[in-house]
């Protein structure tokens, strides 16, 4: 530490300077809602491929009550690890993304934020289809007016998975 | 802001530099961040858009909210030059 910068550290005590920072949260300006579209996606899968699973009947082999738990765990594994991205996702655009300005402009964001986190909360706690497909609907919505703030138009697909659901892309170039 | 500023380093800020003068390309300021009014910045002046706005630039390019993010910015909203930097 130089001399200097111990001298204003002194100063700084008898009176505190205000921090000037240099850069926000890295990496800036880099957000994309389609993280938590894709974590969607994987929930739905895991409902399905939970409702799928082939339950061992009473005289069931041990072997296959032992499979049935093992496929079982690491689907509902899948589900909540999932549900969490997507939360989590939600999270940053909410916090770090979304201005003011964009509230003025879109005030149902508030809303819509509040149940998507809802709906990730349900489709983690539950083995629940429909929790999960609201959490998709909800991160498209939240994509949509996303993109809507850069300007861009969006189209609504199918996405190219094995869930097939609708899904909202940004309309680029 | 790095290398020439790294956290945690204290700046000195002449508040009076751009009564008389304009800002000028490679001066160091402190500005209110544009989006955030009680947040101060540090950037570098990039270019000056007369009569009164200026760009700003971080030096440490890949990690920086600036200019490029949040456009022009008016020389009021310059709080002063950095003039004495010491490192922490």
């Amino acid at each position: 530490m130089s001399i200097l910068h111990a001298f204003f550290r002194g100063i700084d005590r008898l009176a505190p300077a205000r921090t000037a920072h240099a850069h926000c949260d890295i990496p800036c300006g880099i957000y994309d809602p389609h993280h938590a579209q894709l974590a969607a996606h994987t929930v739905i899968r895991m409902n399905l491929l939970i409702n799928e699973l082939k339950k061992p009947g009473p005289n069931a082999a041990a072997e296959e009550r032992q499979d049935y738990a093992n496929k079982l765990s690491r689907y509902v594994a899948t589900k909540e690890q999932h549900a969490e991205i997507a939360k989590h996702e939600v999270r940053i655009l909410w916090a770090d993304y979304f201005k003011p300005e964009h509230l003025q402009k879109f005030p149902e964001l508030h809303d819509l934020v509040w149940k998507t986190l809802k709906a990730g909360s349900k489709a983690r706690q539950e083995i629940s289809l429909q929790a999960a497909e609201d959490l998709l609907k909800d991160a498209n919505d939240i994509a949509t007016i996303f993109w809507r703030t850069k300007g861009l138009d969006v189209i609504k697909v199918k996405a190219p998975y094995p869930t097939e659901r609708e899904t909202v892309y940004p309309k680029l170039g | 802001m790095e290398p020439t500023l790294r956290a945690g380093d204290h700046v000195l800020v002449y508040r009076w530099a751009y009564r008389r003068t304009r800002p000028r390309s490679g001066d160091v300021v402190v500005l209110r961040d544009p989006e955030d009014a009680d947040r101060y910045l540090v950037k570098r002046v990039a270019e000056t858009k007369p009569p009164d706005r200026v760009v700003v630039l971080g030096d440490n390019r890949a990690a920086s909210r600036d200019s490029r993010h949040f456009g022009l910015v008016g020389v009021g909203s310059i709080v002063g030059k950095v003039v004495v930097r010491a490192r922490g």
